[in-house]
């Protein structure tokens, strides 16, 4: 799979970022083998710890989480994490997470001189605290972080996409026009759920969090599609994927490669199990 | 805040194995005993670790139990479980011969001595369910072994003849003294604290904070390790959900349970803010 800019990958199937921590977890476990690429936990300038207990709750077919972005900070990506890639068949890609454009700029700029991550993918679903917007729903806000991004960079930019918009494709040719290398959609949908014991959401703050799981499937499917339609770049499909014929359907539709998400929780052999299914399909071309 | 100071789980020993019911015996009022045959588990689990269970139909997230007994020569494995939501009401009502997914052993077990020791067990309800392994595991290597178990009430009591035999000594207790004595397992504590080297408790939190406290104070020269709870996503540190507080070096870190623990030293834990943190996810 030609993803731009020199990133190809063996396989289409990747693993979401946030459901695979850095690799490592899957590596000890024996589950790395044949995926395409990894994308990490999103990535900071500083440490973050996340957010206070609780952060999951299941609810029909799917999850509810907030993590609040805890890492360890690009540093120790850097210079820890990043010799620990040597060697692995799969692509790994730093998920980039940040408050400000000036943040992703600075964890970008860090990572460009890593040999060992093969790519970008920039998070612009944070909220803004500069501007109080969120990046990833203002076309404006959206290209002109990806540009930014793309100055202090050599390697492949993919940008990933919130669907919590009226018109994601809107959002898709502004990022492109930005100069991303490929879009990937979607992250997780904004989601409540209520404790009637506790006469309250479940999940601290203001409630709501992000939904993943079979539940968003159709739902990231139709996203998807639009997207497909709209970009020339290449467009990965996330969502709700649990199974290699999951897979199929994303790739049918016209995503040039998937990420597995929450299934890695429950079924933690999958991701690897689908690449070998789809290499036998002649998927893995 | 590297998370990474603390030991972690060896992943390395993780199996996804298709595993299949033997039976479950109901010891209780929501309180079962499930059964099954799961050749690598049985060979590989240590006391202390668990395993994430899946059943289909039902929910979508695997739910984590303790190791509660371990047969290798049969290829068994059991769980004691109380039916508390969908998952382990499913897990309650399997039927011999239907198969679930276990992934395990996960998470990092209790500690065995190096050298001879008398080891306290403290469990309170549910929290017995580490406890046959460890007590196995203990009196195989010639370890003396003190038993205390405290529930609501009788019928909430594991079994004492669910045990191993050759425990050196026995106490149980419930809330309404309905078997044995009437009170708390930390009623019972100080007594039992003498002489002794080390102190494994599993339950709930507050009991775990307050037998932690109890044994600092009485029995400073014992080593405690108890067995935490948390809402967990994976069970094999990639979802961040089983955040729990710990220290190390006397400095507060975020801690994974299913890494770095379940079972954690007293001292490696963050009690008061751990106690400020909700139980539960409902
Ligand atoms: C390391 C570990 C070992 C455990 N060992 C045992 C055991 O041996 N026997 C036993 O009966 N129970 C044990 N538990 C608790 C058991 O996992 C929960 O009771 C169970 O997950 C509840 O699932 P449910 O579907 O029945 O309830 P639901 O209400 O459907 O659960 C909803 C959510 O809450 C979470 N949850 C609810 N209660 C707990 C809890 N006490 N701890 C962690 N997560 C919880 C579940 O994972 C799930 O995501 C253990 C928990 C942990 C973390
Ligand atoms: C626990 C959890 C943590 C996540 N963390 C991140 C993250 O740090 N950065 C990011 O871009 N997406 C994150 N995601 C979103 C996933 O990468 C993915 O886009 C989303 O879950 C939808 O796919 P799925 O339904 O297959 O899980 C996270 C998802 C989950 C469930
Ligand atoms: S349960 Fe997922 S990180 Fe611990």
């Amino acid at each position: 799979m030609v993803i731009g800019r020199g990133l190809t990958l063996e396989s289409p199937v990747g693993a979401a970022s946030g459901t695979f921590g850095y690799g490592f977890e899957a590596e000890r476990m024996g589950n790395l083998a044949g995926l395409g690429a990894i994308f990490t936990k999103g990535t900071t300038i500083e440490p973050r710890p996340g957010n206070a207990p609780p952060r999951i709750a299941e609810v029909p077919a799917g999850m509810l989480n907030s993590i609040g972005l805890q890492n360890p900070g690009v540093e120790v990506v850097a210079t820890e994490y990043a010799p620990r890639w040597r060697g692995w068949a799969a692509k790994v890609i730093v998920n980039v997470a940040g408050s400000t454009i000036e943040d992703y700029v600075r964890v970008c700029r860090r990572l460009d001189r890593v040999p060992e991550v093969a790519g970008i993918e920039l998070n612009i679903s944070c909220p803004n605290i500069a501007h109080g917007l969120d990046l990833g729903v203002d076309p404006r806000a959206a290209a002109a972080c990806t540009r930014a991004v793309r100055a202090v960079t050599e390697k492949a930019v993919i940008v990933k996409l919130t669907p919590n918009v009226t018109d994601i494709a809107e959002i898709g040719r502004a990022v492109q026009d930005g100069g991303a290398d490929a879009v990937s959609a979607v992250n997780t949908y904004l989601g409540m759920k209520w404790s009637r014991a506790r006469g309250k959401p479940v999940l601290p703050g203001t409630g709501t969090a992000g939904l993943s799981g079979p539940a968003i499937k159709p739902l990231a499917m139709a996203a998807v599609a639009r997207l497909v339609a709209a970009l020339t770049i290449p467009v990965i499909g996330i969502g709700g994927i649990a199974s290699t014929d999951d897979a199929r359907d994303f790739l049918e539709l016209g995503a040039r490669a998937i990420q597995i998400g929450t299934a890695n929780f429950y079924l933690p052999g999958l991701a690897a199990s689908c690449a070998a299914e789809l290499r036998q399909d002649g998927g893995a071309a | 805040m590297s998370p990474f100071q603390l030991p972690e789980s060896d992943l390395s020993r993780a199996r996804d194995e298709a595993a299949t019911c033997i039976g479950v015996d109901e010891l209780g009022p929501n309180l079962h005993l499930l059964t099954l045959e799961a050749a690598t588990a049985s060979r590989a689990a240590l006391p202390g670790e668990f395993a994430q269970l899946q059943v289909e139909p039902g929910p979508l997230l695997r739910r984590p139990f303790s190791f509660c007994d371990l047969d290798p020569g049969r290829g068994t494995v059991s769980f004691y479980l109380r039916v508390y939501g969908e998952g382990t009401r499913r897990l309650a009502h399997l039927t011999p011969g239907s198969t679930v997914r276990l992934l395990g052993p996960l998470g990092r077990g209790f500690s065995l001595p190096e050298t001879r020791a008398s080891s306290l067990l403290v469990a309170g309800g549910v929290g017995a369910a580490p406890f046959p392994h460890l007590a196995t595991q203990l009196l195989a290597r010639g370890e003396r072994v003190h038993w205390l178990n405290g529930a609501a009430g009788s019928d909430q009591l594991f079994p004492l003849r669910r045990m191993p035999g050759g425990l050196a000594g026995s106490v149980q207790v419930t809330d309404d003294g309905s078997s044995g004595r009437r009170g708390l397992v930390t009623d019972a504590l100080p007594e039992l604290l003498g002489g002794v080297d080390r102190v494994y408790a599993c339950g709930p939190n507050p009991m775990l904070q307050a037998v932690s406290e109890m044994a600092a104070r009485l029995r400073p020269e014992a080593l405690v390790e108890v067995s935490i709870e948390a809402p967990m996503g994976c069970g094999f540190g990639t979802c961040l959900g089983c955040s729990i507080p710990l220290r190390f070096r006397g400095a507060p870190v975020p801690g994974l349970c299913c890494r770095q623990g379940p079972v954690l030293g007293a001292d490696q834990v963050d009690w008061e803010a751990l106690r400020r943190q909700p139980a539960h996810l409902e």
